[in-house]
């Protein structure tokens, strides 16, 4: 039997053709490492550029005589003049030019969105955790920007209004749920494919018939509202061209200036030459595929904001442009993978711009920009090629903060691909994540997406899904605190403690007195969970509707099938799949609560309810055995106990039959996530104590995590628990996140045995994980705060134990030993 | 349990079941931790293992201070939380099972067939899909012949793959363990009998076999028996491997500074080794990792040994691979394909 499947094998490496990988392609080159070192060498800040002439702008002759223009048109206008106005720039050493701000590493300014909060830290950018460097002019300039925007944000013309005050403290305080759509929609998979392939020319020419014809591609006669929707496309479209141009006459100037080496010159001269050509034209080379997804990826930032803007399938996008470089012999996979890092390095000049205090819910710098490889075509076929091995060879090279990277995994994903994947989780960056194709397409599907479009997905940001090109989601419309509901379910919809503004936050359930079973309890917390998200679909209406008058996005539009089918912008409900997502903080923490309130108070009767209740109001005050009992040892979500985790599923049923019931405003879905970024760790600081032992103000639990020291037995009953609760419903995926020791997961049997746990997690049902490898540093910042890092995995040879379970001499040995790299 | 008839042998005593190990054998693995060992080493990572009976362990660093030991203990043992009056305590185990914090902790529960394999089964899927499998540890698995095979058999009837560690101590009559060193009798097992403990390891696959110290004094002095019995298991199952008759043995040698990794134990070892033909050997590092444990359970603390350091390692690969014993950091073994696959 064993020869035979080594025979098995052998056959199938050579069916498989492995393309090389190693060393050679995943150590940087000299240019790679220099672009690196500019780049971490300059400080990060804050880029005025596109305020000031979004602002200058209604000033010109052009915006005077535009005062009176439909909304889509004005917006396009002034788009197209930010585009053509904004100074282009060419750094050093890079292949793929265009920046994304006036400097070098800096966030973009939306006025319009959610930028003026960094108005809180003005006394102290550069002292922040994450400092930000502006000159005194430019703090001026920066205090004059975000006066000037103050009542023209998204979230203040939505609800500073009359009727709303209420929502706007609800809003404002985010403590049952944070709206994030009112900072900008963002999160957008656009269809690179057709950029790519077709070029900008295609909208432009379908936009130009409509308006010649006056009707829809259909034959349909336009309304006002569509010959605005197609002017704005053209208008926008007229905008990058020039902002390509302009890139391409400073590569040419720059290219002739003395000093300049001829090597240099040369790939100026081609960087001038592909500016010229795309993105309006369909790209002749993989550089200038790249190329091409870059400016209209600085195009679909500098409108919307830098959230989740992602590029979708490259690996199949551009896979014919290398094919026929490589037979042309104009590129070599050395050169290919070079020209790939430099793309990738272009990804880390963004950041994001909050407030220290918004930074609580969104910390880590990241915008997440999604590269998706590997996965299927639309008839379920292997897609996974030779370019998908190679932007992993790539991120190897950068190892950066940027971009996202997310592996497809299915029941014929070659083995040489996983390996170079987790080979590239070894690295310790945290990248790439998993998803598992059949898990996601089964969830699209069921969201009423066709089977053929849900295996084209991509994956927006972070964790969140598009089928490519074909799908508006407001995929990150906002967070919810799922835990608060079960205290307010407990407490006829008031917050304990420090009395709300306003009196009662939720519904008005019953008292806990009348509560005689479970199942009371549970249609308590379900009624709390409904009305906390009936109230926010209402504010996300109301921010939809400001979107549609102040902030269309045709360069959205034009890269998204359906929009100019219909002659409607994506934020009018033009594209083919409409959606808005809904995630969830806390799961765990809820169902974790949820059972031991049913054990406790209704099966082994240790307590009333009305009892359990003050405990909770008093933080376990009175009862310290009873919270370290619940702590250690209540059966948790995360241990593979079927029972318990029937009652996370329980709660995060109650949530996703909450979300679904909605529609929003643009007639789209609403989906839920399983994902919280760091909103747990701000939701937790305004949620009382929980009935699973988790004390008032600690963080909750995060996407489908256990909740924090709950996971006793390790990983592979963590993804047991979670691969056995049913994800059909969650259209936005979810995010579970393992932490490993680098010693542990090392060498050819760490990736081995990380392979082996992702594929088994993923035949069992899972939908998404990702590791992170920790190394001693990371390890040291473990044993100095423990409550930041739950569940990080350990294992010594003949012995193991949770390294949270070790007094901190002990760890402290264990980190000395992954210093020196011993055993 | 262990002592007494074998044939009455219902339940191995079991201290933990662990998920998720990738050091004790090819892919990923369950292990299970038998308790009970008939040496002593003084660097031992598990000194929970050492006795063949439950026994209470106190994490100091757990203690809460809640008093609730003090008050479900039935004998009035408990004088306050982590002081116990051993004389007095009968091992009902009422403190660690209302210990709100696992502060204190019961090592050893005697487990059913059918409750270890309850335990592993979920994990399965994770062996096949890594070339892994479950290795019975400890202590020394071997100190529950009849019960270690009954479970072999049942997981390997399932297809799983199996690997044993032992300390090679498992041949011979009880008389000659309890005269050969400091342990007395009423805290260790018999050690296996000849038969059984023969049926146990034709069901394993693979034998982690434990090497320590080659000089038979060195051995008494600091593993608290005689070796030769060692030896001479490590040859017999050598032979029985290379006449394909039974399971692949790979000796594994924690390296202990000054004790194990003197230039004569290596060399004696080592030319042992190349004689046997296992030309493979797992270095394990040391680490203190083993004292903390002996806190928990109130033991002397163990001799002063230096840690390890790179360059003392670099020697000993040095002598080994000079006298051409592959060598492999634990987890990093090149197992053969067919384990692995």
């Amino acid at each position: 039997m064993n020869a035979q499947q080594n025979q098995a094998l052998a056959a199938r490496m050579e069916e498989e053709q492995i393309p090389e990988t190693g060393p050679a392609y995943r150590e940087p080159t000299d240019r790679i490492a220099a672009i690196k070192g500019d780049l971490f060498a300059s400080p990060c800040s804050l880029c005025l550029e596109r305020p000031i002439l979004l602002q200058r702008f209604p000033k010109t002759a052009q915006g005077r005589l535009g005062k009176k223009d439909h909304p889509l048109v004005k917006r396009a206008k002034a788009l197209a003049f930010l585009m053509s106005e904004r100074q282009p720039r060419i750094y050093d050493n890079e292949l793929i030019i265009g920046n994304m701000t006036s400097k070098r590493t800096a966030a973009n300014y939306y006025p319009e969105g959610g930028s003026i909060n960094i108005l809180e830290d003005l006394f102290r950018l550069e002292k922040r955790q994450i400092p930000i460097n502006l000159t005194f002019p430019e703090k001026i300039e920066l205090v004059r920007v975000g006066l000037a925007g103050l009542f023209s944000s998204i979230g203040g013309r939505a609800l500073l209004k009359p009727g709303r005050f209420v929502h706007f403290l609800d809003f404002f305080r985010a403590k049952r749920y944070f709206i994030t759509e009112e900072a900008g929609i963002g999160h957008q998979v656009g269809g690179y494919y057709n950029v790519v392939h077709q070029g900008l020319q295609h909208p432009d020419q379908i936009a130009g018939t409509c308006l010649e014809t006056n009707a829809l591609p259909d034959g349909t006669p336009l309304n006002r509202d569509q010959v605005a929707f197609y002017q704005s496309i053209r208008i926008t479209i007229r905008g990058i061209r020039t902002m390509a141009t302009n890139l391409a006459d400073l590569a040419e100037k720059m290219a002739y200036q003395p000093g300049m080496s001829d090597k240099r010159r040369q790939e100026l001269l081609a960087s001038a030459d592909a500016c010229r050509h795309v993105p309006y034209y369909p790209a002749r080379t993989f550089l200038e595929g790249l190329q091409s997804c870059w400016i209209v990826h600085v195009a679909m930032n500098l409108e919307d904001f830098e959230q989740g803007m992602s590029f979708g399938r490259l690996d199949r996008i551009l896979l014919p442009l290398y094919q026929k470089d490589l037979e042309q012999k104009s590129i070599t996979r050395e050169t290919a993978t070079e020209i790939m890092a430099s793309f990738q390095l272009k990804t880390c000049e963004t950041l994001p711009v909050y407030s220290e205090r918004i930074d609580q819910y969104f910390s880590g710098n990241g915008v997440a920009q999604g590269i998706t490889i590997g996965g299927t075509d639309e008839n379920g076929n292997d897609t996974t090629n030779e370019l998908s091995g190679l932007i992993l060879d790539a991120y190897a090279q950068i190892r950066t903060r940027e971009p996202a990277l997310h592996v497809r995994v299915h029941e014929k994903t070659p083995s040489w691909f996983l390996d170079n994947a987790v080979a590239t989780v070894q690295l310790g960056c945290g990248k790439p994540s998993f998803f598992s194709d059949k898990a996601v397409v089964a969830a699209l599907t069921q969201a009423g997406m066709s089977t053929e479009h849900a295996r084209d997905f991509a994956v927006i940001g972070c964790v969140e899904m598009a089928s490519q090109g074909r799908t508006y989601n407001s995929s990150d419309a906002a967070l919810f605190n799922l835990p608060l509901c079960l205290e307010l379910a407990l407490n006829q919809g008031i917050c304990y403690g420090r009395r709300h503004f306003g009196g009662r936050m939720g519904a008005m359930t019953r008292p806990v007195e009348q509560m005689q079973s479970f199942e009371d309890v549970a249609d308590a917390f379900r009624i709390q969970v409904e009305h906390a998200v009936a109230e926010m679909v209402k504010v996300i209406g109301w921010l939809e509707e400001t979107y549609r008058i102040w902030r269309p996005t045709p360069v959205n539009s034009m890269v998204t099938e359906g929009c100019l089918a219909k002659g409607r912008d994506v934020t009018w409900g033009g594209a083919l799949y409409d959606l808005t997502s809904i995630q969830v903080a806390g799961l765990a923490d809820a169902g974790d609560s949820l059972y031991a309130i049913k054990q406790l108070v209704f099966e082994q009767k240790r307590f009333t309810l009305k009892e359990l209740l003050h405990i909770l109001k008093t933080d376990y005050r009175d009862h310290p055995a009873l919270q370290q009992e619940l702590l250690h040892q209540f059966p948790r979500y995360g241990n593979g106990i079927p029972d318990i985790d029937r009652m996370t599923q329980l709660a995060a049923d109650i949530f996703s039959d909450a979300i679904i019931a909605h529609r929003n405003s643009r007639g789209g879905r609403y989906i839920p996530g399983i994902y919280s970024m760091t909103c747990h760790i701000a939701f937790g600081r305004l949620t009382g104590a929980l009935p699973n032992g988790r004390g008032s103000g600690k963080r909750l639990s995060n996407g489908l995590s256990p909740a924090d020291g709950a996971d006793r037995k390790g990983p592979t009953a963590v993804l047991r628990s979670a691969a056995s609760l049913d994800s059909r419903k969650w259209a936005n995926c979810c995010a579970l996140n393992l932490k490993f020791d680098r010693k542990t997961v090392s060498g050819n049997a760490g990736r081995k045995a990380l392979a082996g746990l992702f594929t088994t997690y993923f035949s069992q049902g899972g939908m998404q994980v990702q590791a992170n490898v920790l190394d001693a540093e990371m390890l040291r910042a473990a044993r100095n705060n423990p409550a930041e890092h739950p569940g990080i995995v350990v294992r010594v040879a003949g012995y193991c134990a949770y390294f949270h379970d070790l007094q901190p001499s002990v760890q402290d040995e264990i980190i000395e030993r992954t210093a020196h790299g011993l055993g | 349990m262990a002592s007494g008839n074998p044939k009455q042998e219902a339940a191995g005593l079991v201290f933990s079941i662990q998920h998720f190990c990738l050091q004790d054998g090819p892919g990923i693995r369950s292990l299970v931790f038998f308790k009970g060992c008939p040496l002593r080493c003084v660097w031992c990572q598990n000194p929970e293992s050492w006795k063949p009976i439950p026994e209470l362990g106190f994490k100091k660093h757990l203690c809460t201070n809640c008093r609730t030991c003090i008050s479900v203990c039935p004998e009035g043992a408990i004088v306050s939380p982590g002081q116990i009056r051993s004389e007095k305590c009968r091992q009902c185990f009422a403190c660690t099972d209302a210990c709100p914090s696992g502060a204190l902790i019961r090592f050893g529960k005697p487990l059913s067939v059918k409750e270890i394999r309850e335990e592993l089964m979920p994990e399965y899927p994770f062996y096949q899909n890594s070339g892994g499998g479950v290795t019975f540890s400890g202590g020394e698995p071997t100190l529950y012949p009849e019960f270690a095979a009954h479970l072999a058999g049942s997981l390997k009837r399932d297809g799983i793959h199996l690997a044993i560690e032992t300390c090679g101590l498992f041949h011979a009559d009880p008389d000659t363990l309890s005269a050969s060193g400091t342990i007395t009798k009423k805290d260790t097992a018999q050690t296996a009998h000849p038969e059984t403990a023969g049926r146990l390891l034709t069901l394993a696959d693979l034998v982690l076999f434990d090497i320590k110290l080659f000089h038979p004094e060195a051995h008494r002095q600091f593993c608290g028996t005689d070796n030769r019995m060692i030896l001479d298991n490590l040859a017999m199952l050598a032979r029985r491997y290379h006449q394909k008759g039974g399971p692949l043995i790979w000796p594994r040698m924690p390296v202990i500074p000054g004790i194990t990794d003197t230039p004569e134990n290596l060399e004696g070892w080592g030319s042992l080794l190349a004689e046997l033909r296992l030309n493979r050997l797992t270095l394990v590092p040391f680490h203190h990792l083993g004292e903390a444990k002996r806190e928990w359970l109130q033991l002397e603390p163990g001799p002063c040994i230096h840690t390890l350091t790179g360059e003392s390692m670099e020697k000993t690969l040095r002598v080994l691979t000079k006298i051409g014993i592959s060598c492999f950091a634990p987890g990093e073994e090149d197992w053969p394909e067919y384990i692995s696959s």
